[in-house]
C-alpha cells in the first residue's frame, strides 16, 4: 500500500515536470518567433532604403542588384525618380550651369548635345538605380549641420537634465516639509498632463521669451538661430516625473551619517552636495539618461515648430522630403534608418542599462 | 536655552533657504513650460482669438465650448478626428495586453531572459516619425513590402491600404503595440516579479489551474502596473502626433486627421486658435482628471499592500 503511493506520487511528478519541460520549450519557441517578427521592420526598412522608385511595387527581401542607366532615360524623369538636385549634376558632369535642359531629352541628347563620353553619363546614373536616397541624403548640404543640431541639442539636453534634476532631488530629498511634497507632487502632475493640451500656449510663451532676444527678428541671423536651439534645450530640461522621482529617491537613500559626519567635519550644505551626493549619481544618471535618451534624440515636434527649416534637426529635415504633391519615399525611409543607427548603437553597448532602467522605470511607475 | 532655540530656528530657516536655491532653477522652467501655459491658454478660450499674432480678439463667452460640436465646417471635421482618435485609443490599449501583458506573462513562466528583453525592447528606440514612415512602408497599397510578402504567401488576397481608414485603423494600434511592447512588458514584469511567490507556490499546490491562478492570484496583485499602463496609454494615444505627420495628417490625408493634428493645425495654420485650443482643453482636462485618479487609486494601493 505505502510502497504503491510513492509510485504514484513519482509518476505525478515526472509527469508534471515534463509538461512544465514543454511548455517552456513552447514559450521559447514563440519568443525566437517574436524576436523575428521585431526584426524584420527593421530589415525590411534597411531593404527599403535600396529600392528606387522604379522597383517599388516589387517585393525585396534583399538589396535589388544595381542596373545599368539607359542612355534613353529624359532628364525630366531622372529628376523626379531620383531626386536630384540638377545644378549639382550639371556641375558633375560639366555642364554649364547656364546651359538650359529640355525635360524631355534623354541622356543620349545630352551627351551628344554637351560632348561628354556616353560611358560617362552611363557610369553617373548607375549607382542612382540602387543608392538614389544615399546618395540624395548624405550630399544634401542641409544633411551634416541637421545631424551636428541633433547630437547637439541632444547631449546638452542630456547634461542639462541631469544637472537641474540633481539639484532638484536634492532640494527635496527626504520629503521632510510641506514645501518639498507640494513640489514634489507638482513634478509627479506632469506625467498625467497631456502635452497636446498646452501645446498651444506652450508656443505663445516661447515666442514671447524669444521675442524679447535682440536679433531674433532677423532671419537666418546666428542670435536667431541659436536661440530657437536654447529654446528646444530648455524644453527638453524643464524636468519632468522621471528625473524627479529618481533623483529625490535615490538621493534620500544616502545615509543619513554621511549627511552628519560631514556637517562635524564642518563642511556646509554645497560643499555637501559637491564632495558627498555629486560623485554617487553614477547610477541614476546613467538610469535617467537611458530612459530619456530615445525621447530627446526622436523629438519631433520641438523642431519642427520652433527651429526654421534652414536651422532645423534630423527628423524634420528627413519629413521636409515629403510633400503635398512629390513624395520622395526611398529617401524618407534612408532618412529614417540613418536617425535610428545612432541611437541602435548605443542601446546595443548599453542595453544592460536600458533594461535595467525600463524595469526601475515601471516600478516608480 | 532660549539662545539654542533661535539658533536652531535660524538654521532650519537657513535650510529651507538653501533647499529652494537648488529646487528653483528647474521649478521655474517647469513652472513656465508645463503649467503657466494652462492658465495663459485658459483666458484665450473665451475670445475669438485666430491666430498668435492676432491682437484684435474679442470677449465671445462660451461660443466657443460649442462650436465644436455644432458649426457646420468644424464638427464635420472634429467629429471624424474625435471618433478616429477614441477608435485609435481603444485598440492601442488592446495592444498593451496583447503584447505587453502576454510577453510578461509569459518571460514570467520560462525566467527573465535579457536576449530576448533587448530584441522586444529595441522598437523604443524609433520615434514617432520612423513608425509613421515605416507604417506606410509595410502597408502601402501598391508598394508595402509586408502587402508584397503576405500577398505572395497567399495569407491575404487583396492589399492593406495604409491611406484608408482601415488601414490605419488596423496598422497604427498593431505598429504601436509593437513599439511599446518592451515598455508594457517591463510594466507587466515588474509587478509580477513583486508577488510574494508563496502565493503562486500555494495555489499551485492547491491544484488550481494557470488560469485560475491568473485572475485570483497574479492579476489582483498587479493592480498596480495595470493603472501604469492604463495612465500611459491613455495619455499616449492621445498625444500621437508624429506618427500623422508621417502619414500626411498635415498634407490632407484626411484619415490621418486624428484630435491631435485638428488642434496643431487650428492653431497654427488655420486660423482658428481660440477653437482648436477650446477643444484641446475640453479633451485634455477629462483626460488629466482620469490619469490624476488613476494615480490616486495606484497609490492608495500601494499603502495598502
Amino acid at each position: 500500500m505505502q510502497k504503491n503511493t510513492k509510485v504514484s506520487k513519482g509518476g505525478l511528478v515526472t509527469r508534471f515536470s515534463r509538461q512544465k519541460r514543454i511548455s517552456k520549450v513552447l514559450i521559447i519557441t514563440f519568443f525566437i518567433v517574436y524576436t523575428l517578427f521585431t526584426l524584420f521592420p527593421f530589415y525590411a526598412l534597411f531593404v527599403r532604403t535600396f529600392v528606387g522608385t522604379k522597383h517599388s511595387t516589387d517585393l525585396w527581401l534583399s538589396p535589388p542588384p544595381m542596373e545599368e542607366a539607359s542612355l534613353q532615360y529624359q532628364w525630366g524623369n531622372l529628376s523626379v525618380f531620383y531626386n536630384l538636385d540638377l545644378d549639382k549634376v550639371k556641375a558633375d558632369l560639366g555642364i554649364p550651369d547656364d546651359a538650359y535642359i529640355q525635360p524631355r531629352w534623354s541622356l543620349e541628347r545630352i551627351a551628344k548635345e554637351f560632348n561628354i563620353p556616353e560611358q560617362k553619363i552611363k557610369d553617373y546614373f548607375t549607382p542612382y538605380s540602387v543608392y538614389s536616397g544615399w546618395i540624395v541624403l548624405l550630399s544634401d548640404s542641409r544633411f551634416w549641420p541637421a545631424l551636428l543640431r541633433t547630437i547637439l541639442v541632444t547631449v546638452i539636453s542630456l547634461m542639462g537634465l541631469n544637472f537641474l534634476s540633481i539639484l532638484t532631488g536634492f532640494g527635496l530629498a527626504g520629503l521632510r516639509r510641506k514645501d518639498q511634497v507640494i513640489v514634489f507632487n507638482l513634478y509627479l502632475l506632469s506625467a498625467v498632463i497631456p502635452l497636446m493640451m498646452i501645446l498651444l500656449p506652450q508656443y505663445v510663451i516661447v515666442q514671447w521669451v524669444l521675442n524679447l532676444i535682440p536679433g531674433y527678428d532677423v532671419s537666418g541671423s546666428s542670435a536667431r538661430n541659436l536661440s530657437q536651439l536654447v529654446a528646444i534645450i530648455l524644453l527638453h530640461v524643464k524636468g519632468g516625473a522621471l528625473g524627479t522621482m529618481i533623483y529625490t529617491g535615490y538621493i534620500s537613500t544616502i545615509p543619513k551619517d554621511l549627511e552628519d559626519a560631514a556637517e562635524v567635519d564642518g563642511a556646509n550644505r554645497l560643499q555637501y552636495f559637491r564632495y558627498i551626493v555629486l560623485p554617487n549619481m553614477k547610477i541614476p544618471m546613467a538610469t535617467l539618461t537611458v530612459m530619456v535618451l530615445p525621447s530627446l534624440w526622436n523629438d519631433f515636434m520641438g523642431p519642427y515648430i520652433y527651429l526654421d527649416t534652414n536651422n532645423t534637426t534630423l527628423l524634420p529635415l528627413i519629413q521636409s522630403y515629403t510633400g503635398t504633391y512629390t513624395t520622395n519615399y526611398q529617401v524618407s525611409y534612408t532618412g529614417i534608418f540613418i536617425s535610428v543607427i545612432p541611437l541602435v548603437i548605443i542601446y546595443i553597448l548599453f542595453r544592460n542599462w536600458f533594461i535595467r532602467g525600463a524595469m526601475s522605470g515601471a516600478v516608480k511607475g | 536655552m532660549e539662545n539654542i532655540k533661535k539658533y536652531l530656528d535660524r538654521r532650519a530657516t537657513r535650510r529651507i533657504l538653501i533647499d529652494w536655491a537648488f529646487i528653483l532653477p528647474q521649478l521655474i522652467l517647469f513652472v513656465s513650460l508645463t503649467i503657466l501655459p494652462f492658465f495663459i491658454g485658459l483666458p484665450m478660450v473665451f475670445t475669438d482669438r485666430l491666430s498668435f499674432v492676432d491682437k484684435e480678439a474679442e470677449y465671445v463667452g462660451l461660443d466657443n465650448f460649442t462650436k465644436a460640436f455644432t458649426e457646420p465646417g468644424i464638427k464635420d471635421e472634429v467629429l471624424p478626428a474625435l471618433a478616429r482618435t477614441a477608435r485609435f485609443t481603444l485598440l492601442n490599449y488592446a495592444m498593451v495586453y496583447i503584447f505587453g501583458l502576454t510577453l510578461a506573462l509569459l518571460m514570467y513562466e520560462v525566467g527573465f531572459k535579457g536576449g530576448f528583453f533587448t530584441v522586444i525592447y529595441l522598437p523604443m528606440m524609433l520615434s514617432g516619425l520612423a513608425i509613421g514612415f515605416i507604417a506606410s512602408m509595410l502597408f502601402s497599397r501598391s508598394t508595402g513590402t509586408a502587402n508584397l510578402l503576405l500577398l505572395q504567401l497567399g495569407l491575404i488576397d487583396k492589399p492593406i491600404d495604409i491611406k484608408a481608414a482601415s488601414g490605419i485603423d488596423f496598422v497604427l494600434p498593431l505598429l504601436s503595440g509593437w513599439r511599446y511592447a518592451g515598455f508594457n512588458m517591463a510594466i507587466f514584469l515588474a509587478g509580477l516579479l513583486s508577488i510574494p511567490t508563496d502565493t503562486i507556490e500555494a495555489a499551485v499546490v492547491d491544484g488550481a489551474s494557470y488560469l485560475e491562478r491568473l485572475i485570483h492570484v497574479y492579476f489582483p496583485q498587479m493592480v498596480g502596473s495595470f493603472i501604469i499602463a492604463t495612465i500611459f496609454c491613455l495619455i499616449g494615444s492621445f498625444n500621437i502626433f508624429d506618427e500623422l505627420v508621417a502619414l500626411g495628417g498635415l498634407y490632407g490625408n484626411q484619415e490621418a486627421s486624428f484630435l491631435s493634428i485638428i488642434f496643431f493645425t487650428y492653431g497654427f495654420q488655420r486660423g482658428r486658435l481660440a477653437v482648436g485650443l477650446t477643444m484641446a482643453l475640453q479633451l485634455g482636462i477629462p483626460l488629466f482628471a482620469i490619469g490624476l485618479l488613476l494615480h490616486r487609486i495606484r497609490q492608495r494601493f500601494q499603502y495598502e499592500t
